[in-house]
């Protein structure tokens, strides 16, 4: 499934992440800026990519600013980010929370 | 997360709901309790964002033993469902409904929350509710707000929304709160559930902040709801008991053995009976004095 | 605790002056009505009373950033301001963002997720969004040969002078790119300057015309060729659309000679052309063009707006191919209607 539109959740802020989604044509395409992406970038990648998959979101591109955000915050951030770009903000998922 | 109807709440620290950095952080600094704010704290765009994040933190970061309240959008926003549905799911402790006027507002709060508790199955009656008091209809209503429901753990008293519609602000006195504050502890009182204090939010202010404190740890307030960390030692200094309210704790407590060993259904003291009310405050004495780190874990007091 | 960011409403006075005086206190000096009169919003955050940190935004620009990092972890403030700048354009639907700023502070925005485009001694510009200028570059076809040509223009319309323009270069060269700007500001509309470009063109073969995206003379990249600005302001903001020329578009696509028509007429431009002059070689090669004249005068596309504007079409066909004559002819109510309603016409 594509998305309907580009989304923007999360921010900039210190122990946070920011998640842009936009259209993409070519799988799960993952542009990440982190200070940790040495270590941490492939851990990051796989919670963004299972969110993705939860809600069988299989082309996108996405951009991340990772600013120290721990699992569940990156998660949350995703799921927001989703449901943005899907269109559902009123139908949380609950499937996926 | 812990059993809710007799516990210290001395202190309910204000997390704004969509910051990480806050909400991951909450749990360090001791507070009795967390209310995660949905509400006043949140932009209205990032409302969705910020029950995302919630929910996500109360499933894995490990909060200890502090009570984790949220605080809901309000029944006249488009929040107001979903904030329920996620927040039961995530199985909070206590949901916080702001601008609370009526006893039906929080029975209609207990129905959706049954609704969720089924949707998501979990045990119905799991999930307590606590109401803000922020107007002056919220403030005549308040004894039938606090009885509303059996969920019901405590009544809070909001004084920003308070004082505008009472056509006033907020002073360093508090003398514009005096009736209100009144109203909202004797509600809770009469309907044996817990009362919190307005926030203090002039940080710079510390005389302020404890002259308040100490004002409304006199009235016999439960506790404050806080906006920094750091106003946490200072409200638990306060409400620390004396070491003579230890001790007389800790005589009634022994009363209430001997009358265990002895079998008998009375507890006498000094010739006197001992009534429900002073059993009651004595194990409180004595839980404010285990917080405070004045008694060891057998309860002995820890000379300094 | 941070402070939070709040709305600050510059039509009042008293925040004009507090915000001008911060910024100021930060060595931000340029608060002409044409820079702050294109301000869409502005936020800040304050330190009880005081103002620590603001910044606004101009369509898809950040403007004004200003932070004092005094009694606060290095960067907080900043990260705030940014991310509040950035939702408030992602809920108008803007999700591709440009920043001008200066220098020193260039890695700051790129701790932020913004990718430089170019810097000079005055200022560097960076991007962030869903789309990049590789993207656009991905766009463009490679046009095949040794000598290939570029050439910028608004087009606002399509005239005989910028048709002599392309001629001499797809003459010269094995293929020519035609970059049209994208920026919707002028009287006619970015789709009316494409598609009058294309059909002026049609004839030549070894001629492509493309969109100019948000790269070359937009109203990100080059805001002063849509306002009135400064000198200074000019060429400061002319050599970073010279620099992203040289080095991304014209490197990526192998363009190896820049076209340019000499410029007698306006100002703006003329102070492009020796920006150009001085940034693109030995890269890149820049040939000017001496003006074609009709009439004893340049043949300049102000001029038919004129011609439009005093509803006088004489001697348009003197000035215009006959595309553009037939498409002014069909559409003269409809034009003078957006001059009338405040569409300026003297500008570019």
């Amino acid at each position: 499934m594509e998305i309907k539109k580009t989304a923007l959740a999360g921010t900039l802020e210190s122990s946070d992440i920011q998640i842009m989604l936009s259209k993409g044509t070519n799988g799960i395409q993952i542009d990440l800026d982190s200070e940790v992406a040495k270590s941490f970038g492939d851990d990051i990648r796989r919670v963004i990519t299972t969110v993705l998959t939860d809600f069988n979101i299989t082309d996108v591109n996405v951009k991340a600013v990772d600013k120290g955000a721990l699992d569940c915050v990156i998660k949350a951030r995703t799921i927001a980010a989703a449901q943005r770009a899907l269109d559902t903000v009123n139908e949380p998922a609950w499937e996926v929370l | 997360m812990t059993e809710s109807k007799e516990r210290l709440r001395r202190t309910m620290m204000f997390v704004p709901g969509n910051n990480p950095g806050m909400v991951k952080d909450a749990g360090i600094y001791g507070a009795d309790s967390i209310m995660f704010d949905l509400e006043d704290a949140v932009s209205m765009t990032e409302k969705d964002a910020a029950r995302d994040l919630v929910f996500e933190a109360l499933h894995t970061v490990d909060y200890g033993d502090a009570e984790l309240v949220v605080r809901i959008n309000g029944l006249d926003t488009p929040y107001y469902q979903n904030d329920i549905k996620a927040m039961v799911k995530a199985g909070i402790d206590v949901i916080r409904l702001p601008k609370t006027e009526s006893a039906e507002m929080i029975q209609q709060l207990e129905a959706e929350v049954v609704k969720a508790e089924e949707q998501f199955n979990l045990p119905v009656g799991s999930t307590h509710l606590m109401a803000a008091i922020e107007s002056a209809k919220g403030v005549l209503n308040a004894p039938e707000i606090a009885a509303a429901s059996d969920r019901m753990i405590g009544i809070a008293l909001s004084a920003e929304d308070y004082t505008t519609d009472m056509k006033t602000h907020r002073y360093k006195d508090g003398r514009e709160l005096e009736f209100a504050r009144n109203m909202v502890l004797h509600a809770a009182r009469a309907a044996g559930i817990a009362a919190f204090d307005t926030v203090f939010t002039n940080m710079d202010d510390v005389d302020g902040f404890k002259r308040e404190t100490e004002y409304i740890h006199q009235l016999g307030y439960d506790g404050k709801s806080l906006v920094n960390p750091r106003q946490i030692p200072m409200v638990n200094a306060i409400y620390a008991p004396s070491k003579k309210e230890i001790k007389d704790a800790q005589n009634v407590i022994a009363a209430i053995e001997a009358a265990h060993q002895k079998g008998s259904g009375v507890i006498s003291m000094n010739g006197q009976m001992v009534d429900r009310p002073v059993v009651l405050r004595a194990e409180r004495v004595m839980r404010l004095a285990k917080a405070s780190h004045l008694v060891d874990q057998e309860g002995n007091y820890i000379e300094k | 605790m941070a402070g939070q960011v709040v709305d600050l409403y510059l039509n009042q006075e008293g925040t004009f002056n507090e915000w001008q005086t911060f910024l100021q206190s930060l060595g931000i000096s340029n608060f002409s009505t044409t820079e702050t009169s294109v301000i869409d919003e502005t936020v800040g955050i304050f330190d009880g009373d005081r103002l620590v940190a603001t910044g606004s935004v101009s369509n898809n620009v950040l403007k004004y950033i200003g932070v004092c990092n005094q009694n606060q972890t290095q960067g907080t403030y900043f990260n705030m301001i940014v991310t509040e700048l950035l939702a408030r354009l992602a809920q108008r639907g803007i999700f591709h963002v440009f920043v001008f700023t200066k220098p020193q502070y260039s890695q700051s925005f790129q701790h932020l997720g913004f990718s430089e485009l170019a810097q000079s001694a005055d200022g560097a510009l960076l991007e962030t969004g869903d789309v990049t200028i590789q993207t656009y570059l991905d766009t463009i076809p490679q046009l095949p040969g040794q000598s290939i040509a570029g050439i910028v223009m608004n087009a606002n319309p399509f005239t005989r002078g910028h048709r002599y323009l392309v001629e001499r270069a797809a003459e010269e060269a094995d293929a020519v790119y035609v970059f049209v700007v994208n920026t919707d500001s002028s009287l006619f509309t970015t789709e009316e300057r494409v598609g009058l470009v294309t059909a002026g063109l049609a004839d030549l073969n070894n001629v492509l015309v493309v969109s100019g995206g948000d790269y070359m003379v937009s109203y990100a990249t080059f805001p002063a060729y849509f306002l009135t600005s400064p000198e200074k302001e000019i060429t400061y903001q002319t050599t970073l659309d010279a620099r992203i020329f040289k080095n991304w578009v014209a490197k990526e696509r192998h363009i190896t000679t820049r076209y340019v028509g000499s410029e007698p007429r306006s100002r703006t431009t003329a102070i492009y052309n020796s920006v150009l002059q001085r940034e693109l070689p030995p890269e890149v090669a820049v040939k000017v063009i001496e003006r074609r004249s009709a009439n004893h005068d340049v043949i300049s596309a102000r001029t038919v707006r004129e011609m439009i504007a005093a509803d006088d079409l004489t001697h348009l066909a003197v000035l215009v191919p006959d595309t553009t004559a037939k498409y002014i002819q069909e559409h003269l109510t409809d034009l003078q209607k957006r001059i009338k309603k405040g569409m300026k016409i003297d500008g570019n």
